[in-house]
C-alpha cells in the first residue's frame, strides 16, 4: 500500500525542486533585470536618504558631499559646494527627476549595498569598510573655473582633456543649473521648470548634444586625403569663387564670399589655414565617401565613446548613402550635411593629432578611495583606438600650427605657447551659426611636459550672433584655458 | 531523546523570533526594545505548551513537525512585524491561541482520540460544509459573511466596538481530509476493483464512489460560489489525490487533472476576477499599473533581493500588494534573499517529507490515509501559492502555513500538525 503514497511524495518533491529552479531563475538569473527595471521604485527610494560618497576635484576641490542629519544619523543629505560649476559632471541621484552624472553611473561605488547584506555584515564584524566610497575626478578646478568664465553666459560646452593619458580636466556646458534645486521633498516645482525649460539645462552639451562641426571637421577631411595619399600640405587645387557640385544646382562658396587664395590655384596648407570650403568640398569628392567615413570612424565616429558619462555618439552616415551624391560628400567634407558630433568627439580628434594618431580612451574618474581615504583603484591610461599614422598626424599638427599662427584661429595664439587648432562655423538653418574651436597645445612639448587639447562650442554664434565665428566667438574661448593650463 | 531534543530545536527557533523583532527595531532606529522579549515569550509560551502536551500525551511523536513549523514561523513574524508592527502583535496573538489549539487537540486524541475521529466521518463531513457555507450568512447578522476582494470566504463576529473575522475554510480543509481518510480506509478495496470496462477505461463501482463524488461536488460547488478558486482547486487536489491514494490508479489523477483544466477555462469565461489574474499571470507588465501590479511587484522584490537580500527592514516589501499575506514569500525573498527562499522551500519540503513519513510508518490504514490527506492539504496549500507568487501558477489568493498573517491560517496548520503528531505516536508506540 506504500507505493502511492511513494509515488505522490516524489512528485510533490518534484514540484518543490521546481520551485528553487524558479527561485534561482527569478533571483539569480533574471534578478538584475528586474532590480533595475524602471517601474522598479526600490532602487531610487532605496538610495535616497542613504550616504553616498563624496566627490572631489584632482585638485581637492569637494564637489558633492553627504552629511548626516543631527537628530537621524541614518538619513544624509546631498549638498554641491560648487553648485552650477560642476552640475553637469557631477549630476544628480533624486527620486523624483532620476539621476544624471557621476551621481548616477558611478552610483555603485557611491552608494554602499554592501552594508544589508549577509557578506556585509560579516565582513563589517571582520571589521571591513561597508561605508560608501569616494571619487577623485581628474579635472582641475583652475581650468574648469577659466572655461566657465571665458564661455560667460554663452550657450555651449567647453571640454579640455590630457591627450597622452585621456584625463578629462575640464568640462563645462551652458546654460547650467544647481543640482541642490533637485534635492528634497520640496525640489517639483523648481524641478519640473528645469525639466521642461526649452535651452534644457540639464543637457551635458559637452557629451550629449551633437552639433554639426563645420570646418572643425576639415581635420578629418585632410587626415582622410593624407591617410589615402590623395594629397598632402604642398598639393595644389583650383581656386573657384564658386564650386558647382556634379549632378546638382548647388554650388558651394567660401566664408566671407571671396576666392581662397588669389583665384589661380591654391596649396592644401592655404586652403586649411584660411579654411577655405571650395577646396575641402573638392578635396572630399577627391578622397570619396568610402575614406572619408572609414577616417572618421577611425577617429570614433557612428561608435559610443567608453567613458564615465553617459555619451551621445557622434554620426556620419555610412558611404553606401552616397553612392549616388557625391554633393552629399562634398558637403560632409565641410562637416556640414548630416554630419553631427559631439564636443567630446572633436576633442578626441584633436587628441590623436597630438598623440601620432593614437585616442586615449577618456576618463572623468582618476581614483576611488575609500571611506578612511585609502585608494582602491586608480583610473590607467588605455589606448581607445589608433586613427592615423604618426606621419598623418605630424602633417595635420603642421597645418593646425598654421591655421592659429596665420589663419582663422589666430585669437587663438598665445606668446610664448605654441598652439595648433582649427575653427568651425557651422551654418544651422534658420539660425545664427554654431562657433567651434578645437585645438591643443603646446606643439612639439618635451616628453614631460603636459600638454592640453581643447574643444568649444558656442551655439547661436554666441554673443556675436549672426555674426559670430569661430575663430572670433570660440577659440578665446580655448585661449583662455590653455593660458591658465599653461600659467601665462 | 527526542523530546529534549525537539525542545532544544524549539528554543532555537524561539531565539531566531527574537532576534528577527530586534532587527526590525534596529533597521527602524529603535534599537532593543519590550517587542523582543514579547516576541521570545510567546514563542517559548506556545511551543513549549505544545512540547508539554506531547512530552505528556504523545511522548514518542515525531520530534521535527513543531521544530520545522517554529521556524517557518519565526521567519514568517519577522517579515509580518516588520511590515507592520500591529499586524505582528495580532500574529502573536494568533500563534498563542493556535498553540492552545494545538496542545488541547494533542489532549483529545490521546489514547484511542484516532479512533474516534474515524467513526463521525459523517458528522465531520457536515460540519466541514456547514463551515463553508458560513460565509453566507447575511450581513446584518450577529455573524456574518464578509466580502472581500470579490470572494466570499470571511465571516465576522460583531463584538462591541470591533469584529472578529475568521475563515472558516481553513478548518473545514481539515474536517475534510478526515472525512477522507476513515471513508477511503473503509471502501479502497471495493474502489480499487474495475466492475465494468469502456474501452481501456476500467470504471469503478459507482456505490462506492457515489458518497465521495457527492462530497467533492458539494465542497467543490460551494467554494466555486463562493469565488475563492485557490481553496477550490485546492480540496478539489485533495479529493483526487486521496482517491489515488487508495486506489493507487493513475487514471484518477489524469480524470482529475482534465477535470481542473475544463474547471479553469470554465471559470475563466465566466468570471471577471479570473479573467484578470490569468492575465496577470501571463504578462504582468501587459497591464502594470492595475492588474498586473501584484505579479510584477513580486518579480521585483525576487529581483531586488538577489542572492542575500537587502536585509530585515532594508528592503520595500511594503511596495508589493498583500505581502503579509498572500506574497509573504516574495517579501522574504526580497530581504533575506535567495538563500532565506530557498531556506524555505527547504523547510516546507522537510516538513512535508516527515508528514508522508509517519504515513509510511503507520500500520493503521485510516491514521495512514490521515496523515497521507493532511500533508497533503499542507503541501498542496504551500505549493499553489508558491507557484503563484513565482509566476508559475496565476495567483490563487492561499495563505501561505505558519508565515502569512492569518489567524485562522495558523490555528488550522498547527492543529493539522497535532494530528500528524498525535498519529505518529500511536505509529511507534
Amino acid at each position: 500500500m506504500n507505493g502511492p503514497i511513494r509515488h505522490l511524495a516524489a512528485v510533490i518533491f518534484v514540484a518543490f525542486a521546481v520551485l528553487v529552479g524558479t527561485v534561482t531563475y527569478l533571483q539569480v538569473i533574471r534578478g538584475p533585470e528586474y532590480r533595475d527595471d524602471p517601474r522598479n521604485l526600490r532602487v531610487p527610494t532605496g538610495r535616497a536618504g542613504k550616504e553616498r560618497g563624496t566627490i572631489i576635484t584632482a585638485d581637492g576641490v569637494i564637489l558633492a558631499r553627504s552629511t548626516g542629519d543631527p537628530d537621524n544619523p541614518q538619513l544624509f543629505t546631498r549638498t554641491y559646494p560648487e553648485g552650477e560649476s560642476y552640475a553637469h559632471v557631477v549630476g544628480y541621484a533624486t527620486l523624483i527627476f532620476g539621476a544624471a552624472g557621476v551621481e548616477k553611473t558611478q552610483a555603485p561605488a557611491l552608494v554602499s549595498n554592501r552594508d544589508a547584506t549577509i557578506s556585509g555584515v560579516i565582513n563589517a564584524i571582520l571589521g571591513g569598510d561597508i561605508r560608501p566610497q569616494g571619487l577623485r575626478l581628474s579635472l582641475i578646478d583652475d581650468l574648469q573655473q577659466a572655461a566657465i568664465q571665458a564661455l560667460g553666459e554663452q550657450t555651449g560646452a567647453v571640454v579640455a582633456l590630457d591627450p597622452d593619458t585621456g584625463a578629462v580636466l575640464a568640462m563645462v556646458s551652458n546654460p547650467g543649473f544647481d543640482p541642490a534645486s533637485l534635492q528634497g521633498r520640496d525640489a517639483g516645482p523648481a524641478g519640473n521648470a528645469l525639466d521642461g525649460d526649452p535651452t534644457e539645462p540639464l543637457r551635458n552639451r559637452a557629451v550629449n548634444a551633437t552639433y554639426p562641426p563645420g570646418s572643425v571637421f576639415k581635420i578629418v577631411t585632410a587626415a582622410a586625403a593624407l591617410e589615402a595619399g590623395v594629397a598632402g600640405g604642398g598639393t595644389t587645387f583650383d581656386d573657384p569663387l564658386t564650386l558647382e557640385l556634379p549632378g546638382s544646382t548647388a554650388t558651394i562658396s567660401n566664408y566671407d564670399g571671396e576666392v581662397c587664395g588669389n583665384g589661380g590655384t591654391v596649396t592644401l596648407t592655404q586652403a586649411f589655414v584660411s579654411s577655405c570650403n571650395t577646396t575641402f568640398a573638392a578635396l572630399g569628392m577627391q578622397v570619396g565617401a568610402d575614406q572619408l567615413v572609414a577616417t572618421a570612424e577611425a577617429f570614433g565616429f557612428n561608435t559610443e565613446i567608453p567613458f564615465d558619462l553617459d555619451t551621445l555618439p557622434s554620426v556620419i552616415p555610412g558611404a553606401a548613402t552616397f553612392v549616388n551624391d557625391l554633393p552629399g560628400v562634398a558637403q560632409s567634407a565641410i562637416g556640414q550635411r548630416d554630419v553631427r558630433a559631439t564636443p567630446l568627439q572633436m576633442a578626441l580628434v584633436v587628441a590623436a593629432i597630438a598623440n601620432e594618431g593614437e585616442v586615449m580612451q577618456p576618463y572623468l574618474v582618476q581614483q576611488v578611495f575609500n571611506s578612511a581615504g585609502q585608494i582602491e583603484s586608480e583610473a590607467t591610461p588605455a589606448v581607445w583606438r589608433r586613427a592615423i599614422s604618426p606621419a598623418s598626424a605630424a602633417a595635420l599638427t603642421d597645418l593646425m600650427e598654421k591655421a592659429v599662427a596665420g589663419g582663422t584661429g589666430f585669437r587663438a595664439r598665445i606668446p610664448g605657447f605654441r598652439v595648433a587648432g582649427k575653427t568651425g562655423t557651422a551654418e544651422v538653418p534658420g539660425g545664427a551659426p554654431d562657433t567651434w574651436f578645437a585645438g591643443f597645445g603646446p606643439v612639439e612639448a618635451a616628453p614631460d611636459v603636459p600638454r592640453i587639447v581643447v574643444a568649444v562650442i558656442v551655439e547661436d554664434g554666441g554673443t556675436a550672433g549672426d555674426n559670430g565665428t569661430g575663430g572670433a566667438v570660440a577659440a578665446p574661448i580655448a585661449k583662455a584655458v590653455m593660458q591658465t593650463f599653461a600659467g601665462l | 531523546m527526542t523530546r529534549s531534543a525537539e525542545a532544544a530545536l524549539l528554543l532555537t527557533a524561539s531565539v531566531v523570533a527574537a532576534f528577527g523583532t530586534a532587527l526590525v527595531g534596529f533597521t527602524r532606529g529603535i534599537g532593543l526594545d519590550a517587542q523582543v522579549a514579547l516576541t521570545f515569550i510567546v514563542f517559548v509560551g506556545a511551543f513549549g505548551a505544545i512540547h508539554l502536551s506531547l512530552r505528556r500525551w504523545a511522548p514518542s511523536a515525531n520530534p521535527y513537525l513543531f521544530p520545522l513549523a517554529a521556524i517557518l514561523a519565526a521567519i514568517g513574524l519577522t517579515e509580518v512585524y516588520r511590515l507592520d508592527p500591529e499586524l505582528g502583535s495580532v500574529q502573536r496573538w494568533s500563534l498563542l491561541i493556535a498553540a492552545g489549539g494545538a496542545s488541547g487537540l494533542i489532549f483529545l486524541l490521546r489514547g484511542d482520540g484516532v479512533a474516534v475521529l474515524r467513526r463521525y466521518r459523517y458528522l465531520f463531513l457536515t460540519l466541514g460544509v456547514v463551515l463553508l457555507l458560513l460565509p453566507w450568512l447575511p450581513d446584518e447578522w450577529l455573524v456574518h459573511g464578509i466580502e472581500a476582494n470579490g470572494s466570499r470566504l470571511w465571516v465576522g463576529l460583531d463584538l462591541p466596538g470591533r469584529t472578529l473575522s475568521f475563515q472558516p475554510g481553513e478548518i473545514a480543509k481539515l474536517l475534510l481530509a478526515v472525512f477522507l481518510a476513515s471513508y477511503l480506509a473503509d471502501h479502497h478495496l471495493a474502489m480499487g476493483t474495475t466492475r465494468r470496462n469502456i474501452g481501456r477505461l476500467a470504471l469503478p463501482p459507482l456505490r462506492q464512489f457515489g458518497p465521495i463524488l457527492l462530497a467533492a461536488a458539494a465542497a467543490f460547488a460551494v467554494l466555486v460560489y463562493q469565488r475563492d478558486l485557490g481553496a477550490s482547486l485546492l480540496i478539489f487536489a485533495l479529493f483526487v489525490g486521496a482517491i489515488y491514494l487508495a486506489t493507487g490508479q493513475l487514471a484518477y489523477i489524469v480524470a482529475g487533472a482534465a477535470l481542473v483544466v475544463a474547471g479553469g477555462v470554465t471559470s475563466y469565461q465566466l468570471f471577471g476576477h479570473v479573467q484578470r489574474r490569468v492575465g496577470a499571470w501571463l504578462d504582468p507588465f501587459a497591464d502594470f499599473s492595475d492588474t498586473g501590479y501584484q505579479v510584477a511587484q513580486g518579480l521585483f522584490a525576487f529581483g531586488s533581493g538577489s542572492l542575500t537580500g537587502s536585509g530585515v527592514g532594508m528592503g520595500r516589501p511594503d511596495l508589493i500588494p498583500a505581502a503579509a499575506t498572500d506574497f509573504i514569500f516574495a517579501a522574504v525573498a526580497e530581504e533575506m534573499g535567495f538563500a532565506g527562499a530557498v531556506a524555505v522551500i527547504a523547510g516546507f519540503a522537510l516538513l512535508v517529507a516527515a508528514g508522508f513519513g509517519i504515513a509510511l510508518h503507520t500500520r493503521d490504514l485510516f491514521r495512514r490515509f490521515l496523515a497521507a490527506c493532511l500533508t497533503l492539504v499542507l503541501a498542496l496549500q504551500t505549493l499553489l501559492i508558491l507557484a503563484g507568487v513565482l509566476r508559475l501558477f496565476p495567483i490563487t489568493g492561499i495563505t501561505l502555513p505558519f508565515m502569512s498573517y492569518g489567524g485562522t491560517s495558523l490555528v488550522a496548520n498547527m492543529l493539522l500538525l497535532a494530528m500528524l503528531a498525535r498519529i505518529s505516536h500511536g505509529a511507534r508506540a
